[in-house]
């Protein structure tokens, strides 16, 4: 049934053949100007905080293939397009169809436009995994799918959680996209050259540190400069699986209230 | 008599509005105070609907119609009372229910706004698991019934709104749910679309036995489809019985019109008025209680020659609207 309700959307997009064409086109130059404003910035320091480039573009290449396959397999769930089906009742529509919401969610709408993200991102991590130096063992390579899976899941989470409180209030988007996007860039940089009180939020509130830095560490062979316990690195199916999980806890809740309230 | 296929009791809907402060200073207080006002938008509602009845449910904005429809469609959960739609609990068991029910809200389509419409219909045959047999024979039908053919193959965003109304009944219906709620389902139409959607609700009613409840803010629908009208204000049931019997409790006055054969000096007659008199014409006032159409009839010819004479009914928006404006209910 979810491939059938994709295929659908997929067949809707491509009405609108130009615009996708140029949403691709222009997705891939602006998230390739980004790595390249890094790119240019490290030649001139040649490193940040003790990593290279090629081991911030590790960070960086898991952090956008990530993101951007989070982007298109949850684009139901982005708070922005979410908020806008909940005021103008396309959510309603949902509710009187014979199918789960969840699914019927996931199945409104699969953003192909977000394929020059992953691309861009893809590219960058292949040149991390080619020149940041990894002594390549089995584990690590087995690791990194999980890692991706584990990043998709986090981002997921933020988006679900961000799609319910959108049955509350439409004004607090701002506040969500800030922890979605602004997690996206701040997680492509090696954590320590935050702020401890940032790390800790980081770690304890939103804890994305242990979906990208702690196994770009481990990948990396380097030495935790946090004193994290060892087995960190390995945490990160646990807090992506757990996030979001805990997201469509909430997700279910928020529907209840919703049914009780409308609009 | 066979079990009701809805039955409603003492339902309740009260929403809490929240004051709401202006500005960034505003949505920050919006955050931490909870001043609230209490909106009894539905305030104590009971009926109970048979099989096949086709019932329209009416009232001024803000009656409390679309509220009772969300929480009979399984969208709103009652904050009081009962429903059971088909042995169900809509809200208990939405997904049991919505299989069995089917809907279209006026203003908003079930249709994916990208897709040509054929491909939404083969859509909901897998949505809703409909037999290949079952859903060809009903396409069959609607497609027919419809006049869908020259725009099954357009996308439903350029379609007009009258076209996407007739695509959203067919698709409503593909699943043989035995009973369909419309909310406006002839909303912003022309007449002609009008008249051919009536046609089309009055056929599956009668034909296929469909138990259909509408609400409307256009009359004619009433008056041409329903036999049963529920008159909803304030959040509560004003009126519910036969069209009939609301037009002869409140009808008011009836009008003979009468082509006299030439024109007479006085057309003057017991129990009615004269409302209206234009070079031959006459039209006469009477109240149904008193005096029956046969009779002033015959008073009127027994002193004028007539033509051509026209018996006619005060039209229910006209009942309605004494009945909202002089809450003539209120005092039962």
């Amino acid at each position: 049934m979810y491939r059938r309700l994709v295929g659908a959307n997929m067949r809707g997009q491509m009405q609108y053949r130009v615009a996708f064409l140029l949403d691709l086109v222009g997705t891939g130059i602006g998230t390739a100007a980004a790595f390249g404003t890094l790119a240019l910035i490290l030649q001139r320091f040649e490193n940040i905080a003790g990593w290279t480039l090629a081991e911030i573009a590790l960070l960086y290449g898991l952090v956008e293939t990530a993101f951007g396959l989070m982007d298109m397999i949850f684009s139901g769930f982005d708070p922005g397009t979410f908020g806008q089906q909940v005021r103008r009742g396309t959510f309603d529509q949902m509710l009187l169809r014979p199918l789960g919401l969840t699914l019927q969610v996931f199945g409104s709408d699969f953003a192909l436009r977000r394929l020059a993200r992953i691309f861009q991102g893809a590219a960058v991590l292949g040149y991390a995994l080619i020149a940041a130096g990894i002594r390549w063992t089995l584990l690590k390579v087995l690791f990194i799918p999980v890692v991706l899976a584990s990043l998709v899941c986090f981002f997921g989470a933020l988006f679900i959680v961000g799609a319910t409180i959108t049955f509350w209030t439409v004004e607090s988007i701002e506040v969500v996209n800030i922890f979605t996007y602004g997690g996206v860039e701040m997680m492509s940089y090696p954590m320590e050259v935050y702020h401890p009180w940032l790390r800790r939020f980081f770690t304890f509130i939103i804890p994305g540190i242990f979906v990208n830095y702690y196994p770009a560490l481990y990948l990396l062979d380097r030495p935790d400069p946090l004193h994290m316990p060892a087995f960190a690195p390995l945490l990160a199916p646990v807090v992506g699986g757990g996030m979001l999980l805990a997201a469509l806890a909430f997700w279910n809740f928020g529907i209840r209230y919703y049914q009780s309230t409308g609009t | 008599m066979q079990p009701a296929i809805i039955s409603v009791n003492h339902l309740h809907k009260h929403f809490k509005i929240y004051k709401h402060h202006r500005g960034a200073l505003g949505a920050l207080c919006n955050l931490f105070t909870r001043e609230a006002t209490t909106v009894r938008a539905v305030d104590g509602v009971s009926f109970t609907i048979q099989p096949g009845e086709l019932v329209g449910y009416i009232g001024p904005n803000g009656a409390g119609k679309s509220t009772t429809l969300k929480m009979l469609t399984g969208l709103l959960t009652p904050t009081g009372g009962e429903i059971e739609v088909n042995g169900r609990v809509p809200w208990k068991q939405r997904r049991a229910h919505v299989a069995h029910i089917g809907a279209v809200f006026g203003q908003r389509t079930t249709l994916w706004w990208d897709l040509p419409v054929i491909e939404s219909l083969d859509l909901l045959q897998y949505i809703y698991k409909i037999p290949p047999a079952q859903f060809q024979h009903n396409l069959d039908e609607f497609r027919t019934m419809l006049e869908l053919d020259p725009f099954l193959n357009t996308p439903v965003r350029s379609l007009s709104l009258g076209q996407r109304m007739r695509a959203d009944l067919c698709a409503a219906l593909l699943h043989d749910p035995p009973l369909l709620f419309l909310d406006e389902p002839t909303i912003g139409l022309d007449v002609v679309a009008k008249e051919r959607i009536r046609q089309f609700i009055l056929h599956i009613n009668r034909a296929r036995g469909v138990t259909v409840i509408l609400t409307t803010h256009d009359l004619a629908d009433v008056e041409k489809l329903c036999e049963r009208v529920m008159i909803i204000d304030y959040g509560r049931v004003l009126f519910d019985g036969r069209l009939e019997s609301l037009r002869d409790r409140f009808g008011g006055q009836r009008e003979l019109v009468v082509d006299m054969a030439e024109e007479y000096a006085t057309v003057d007659v017991d129990g009615a008025t004269v409302a209206a008199r234009e070079a031959t014409r006459v039209t006469y006032q009477f109240e149904r209680n008193a005096l029956s159409a046969s009779d002033l009839i015959g008073r009127v010819s027994a002193r004028y020659r007539i033509r051509d004479l026209m018996v006619r009914e005060p039209n229910i928006e006209d009942t309605v609207r004494r009945i909202y404006e002089e809450r003539l209910l209120d005092e039962e």
